[in-house]
C-alpha cells in the first residue's frame, strides 16, 4: 500500500493522542476518588498536571501541523488530523478541569460542606468521568452509534448542575457548609459540567472523522430518516 | 453519473429567463463587464451524456455524463491509464484524429452537438481550444506563434492588439513584450507552456482544455500556469486532466475522478463533484483511496 509511512505516523499520532488521553483519564479518576473520600492528599498529588498535559496537548499539534505541511493531506486523513487536533484539545482542557478541582478541594479541606450539595457534586463527577472515557472509547474504537446517546447522557449532568446550582443559591438553614467551601462548589460544578462536554464533543468529533457530518447534521438526519423511512 | 449539488443550483440559476446565456451573450453591459483588455466571446458549458471510446475494437471510457459548467475549472484525475486523456480529447474531437479511433454518445457545446452531421471538426477546435502537456511552440516569433491561428482563421480585427491581449492574458506578456520577433523556442519551458496557452486564446475559443499542462514544469512555471487557470475561468470554461491532485485541489471548482474496476475495463467516471467535497468527504471509497494516495 503506498504512503505507508504516512500511515504509520498517522496511527502513531493518534496512539499520542490516546496515551494523553488516559493519563487525563487517570487524573480524572483520582479527582472522583478524592472527591468521594474528602481524600486531600490524593487531590494534592494532582496539582501540577496541567502544565504537563498542556505541554503534551503543544508537542500534539505541532506533529500534527508538520504531518500537515509534510504530507498534504485530503479526505479520512486531512479529517483525522483535524479530529487529532480537536480531541487533543478536549483533552487539554479536561486535564486543567480536573486539576482546578483538586486545588479546589485541597483549599477546603477540612472546611464544613453542605452533605446534599456534596453529595450532587460527588455523582455528577462521576457522571462527568464516565462521559470523558465513553467519549475517548468512542473516539479510540470509531463507535459513532454511541456518540448519539452521549448526547443523552451529558442531559443528566444538566440536570444535577441545576440541582447543585439551586443547593448552593438556597442554602438549608442548617448545615449549609463553609462559605468559601460553597464559593468552590460553585466552581466545582462549573468544572464538572465542562468535563461532560468536552467528553461530548470528542464523540461528536467522531463523528465528524469517520462519515465527515458534525454530529448535528448526523442526528438531523438519523431523526428524519426514522420519521420518513421511505425517505419521502 | 449524479450531477453535483451546487452545479444543479447553478444550472437553475442560468436558466432562469433573465439569466439566458444567448441575452447575456448580446447584451452591452456584459461587454462592458470584461476584465480589462479582453475582448474574447462569453463561456459555455457543456453536457456530456453516455460518451464512450473506441481505439478500434477496445473500449477505452464508458458510460461518461457529465455537466461541465461555464466559467468553470473542472479536473479529471485518475490513475494512469483511465481514460481521462482520451475522453478530454473526446470533447473537441480531436480523438478521432487517430484512424482508429472513434466516439459514441452526445456532447453538448452549449446548444450544439459537436458530434451532429455537418458540423466541422476544425470549428469545433477552435471553439474548444486545447494545451498539450508538453509545449508545442512552431518554429515562428513568439509574435507569430500567438497571431498564426487568428490569422488562418481570418481574423480581421488589430493582429498587434490581439497577440498583446492574448499574451496578458496567459500571463506571459511583461516577459516577452520586448523580444517578440524572437523564436518561441529560446523562451523557458513554462514560458513556452503559456506561449500555447496564448495561442489557444488567440483563437477566441469557449472552452479550454488543458491535458497536463504542468507535468513538465518546474514549481515556479507550474504555479504560474495555476495562477493563469484562476484567471482564465473569469472568461473561459476550463477543463484540465492533472496528475497532480493537490493541483486539482488547488485550482479547480468541480472535479472528476476516472477509474477502472478490472485491468482491460473501459474507465469510468467514477465520482463527479464539488472539488471541497471530492477532497473532503467523497462518496465513494476508491474516490477516497485514491486522493489519499492510498493507490495509483
Amino acid at each position: 500500500m503506498p504512503r505507508e509511512s504516512f500511515q504509520q505516523e498517522l496511527d502513531n499520532l493518534v496512539g499520542d493522542v490516546l496515551g494523553l488521553g488516559k493519563e487525563v483519564g487517570g487524573s480524572l479518576e483520582n479527582t472522583v476518588r478524592a472527591m468521594e473520600t474528602r481524600d486531600e492528599n490524593l487531590a494534592t498529588s494532582e496539582l501540577g498536571v496541567d502544565v504537563r498535559y498542556k505541554a503534551r496537548g503543544a508537542e500534539l499539534e505541532r506533529d500534527s501541523m508538520i504531518l500537515q505541511a509534510r504530507q498534504a493531506p485530503v479526505a479520512r486523513d486531512l479529517r483525522l488530523l483535524y479530529t487529532v487536533q480537536s480531541v487533543t484539545n478536549h483533552l487539554v482542557r479536561s486535564g486543567a478541569l480536573s486539576e482546578h478541582i483538586c486545588h479546589a478541594l485541597a483549599e477546603t479541606a477540612g472546611a464544613e460542606r453542605d452533605e446534599d450539595l456534596e453529595a450532587s457534586l460527588v455523582e455528577m463527577a462521576r457522571t462527568a468521568r464516565n462521559i470523558f472515557n465513553e467519549g475517548l472509547d468512542i473516539f479510540e474504537n470509531r463507535d459513532i452509534d454511541r456518540a448519539r446517546d452521549l448526547q443523552a447522557k451529558d442531559d443528566k449532568v444538566d440536570l444535577l448542575y441545576s440541582e447543585a446550582m439551586n443547593l448552593i443559591a438556597n442554602p438549608s438553614d442548617t448545615g449549609a457548609g463553609a462559605p468559601e467551601w460553597r464559593m468552590r462548589a460553585a466552581l466545582m460544578v462549573h468544572y464538572l459540567e465542562r468535563i461532560a462536554d468536552h467528553g461530548v464533543d470528542i464523540g461528536g468529533s467522531t463523528v465528524f472523522l469517520v462519515t465527515g457530518q458534525r454530529i448535528e447534521d448526523a442526528m438531523r438526519q438519523y431523526l428524519e430518516r426514522d420519521i420518513n423511512p421511505d425517505g419521502e | 453519473m449524479t450531477t453535483p449539488r451546487r452545479l444543479k443550483e447553478e444550472q437553475k440559476v442560468a436558466e432562469a429567463p433573465e439569466n439566458r446565456r444567448d441575452e447575456r451573450v448580446d447584451a452591452p453591459s456584459r461587454v462592458a463587464e470584461a476584465p480589462s483588455g479582453s475582448a474574447g466571446p462569453s463561456a459555455i458549458g457543456m453536457k456530456i451524456t453516455d460518451l464512450a471510446a473506441f481505439y478500434g475494437s477496445f473500449k477505452a471510457v464508458t458510460d461518461v455524463s457529465m455537466d461541465i459548467q461555464a466559467n468553470k475549472v473542472t479536473a479529471l484525475i485518475g490513475p494512469s491509464g483511465c481514460g481521462k486523456s482520451t475522453y478530454i480529447r473526446c470533447l473537441n474531437r480531436m480523438h478521432e484524429v487517430l484512424p482508429v479511433a472513434r466516439a459514441e454518445g452526445r456532447v453538448m457545446l452549449g446548444d450544439q452537438d459537436i458530434y451532429a452531421k455537418n458540423v466541422d471538426p476544425v470549428n469545433i477546435r477552435r471553439r474548444i481550444g486545447m494545451v498539450f502537456q508538453k509545449p508545442n511552440p512552431f518554429s515562428k516569433s513568439i509574435y507569430e506563434n500567438v497571431a498564426w491561428g487568428a490569422k488562418i482563421n481570418g481574423y480581421r480585427g488589430n493582429m498587434d492588439e490581439l497577440v498583446e491581449r492574448s499574451l496578458r492574458q496567459a500571463a506571459l506578456w511583461d516577459e516577452v513584450k520586448d523580444r517578440l520577433k524572437e523564436s518561441g523556442f529560446g523562451l523557458s519551458g513554462g514560458q513556452q507552456q503559456r506561449l500555447c496557452i496564448a495561442r489557444t486564446l488567440a483563437v477566441e475559443p469557449e472552452v479550454i482544455l488543458m491535458d497536463e499542462p504542468a507535468s513538465a514544469l518546474d514549481p515556479v512555471s507550474t504555479q504560474k500556469i495555476e495562477d493563469t487557470m484562476s484567471e482564465l475561468k473569469k472568461q473561459y470554461t476550463v477543463v484540465i486532466v492533472t496528475h497532480n491532485m493537490q493541483q486539482a485541489a488547488r485550482i479547480s471548482d468541480y472535479t472528476g475522478f476516472f477509474y477502472i474496476v478490472n485491468m482491460g475495463d473501459p474507465g469510468r467516471l467514477w465520482e463527479f463533484d464539488e472539488t471541497e467535497k471530492i477532497f473532503s468527504n467523497p462518496d465513494r471509497k476508491e474516490t477516497e483511496d485514491y486522493v489519499t494516495g492510498r493507490f495509483g
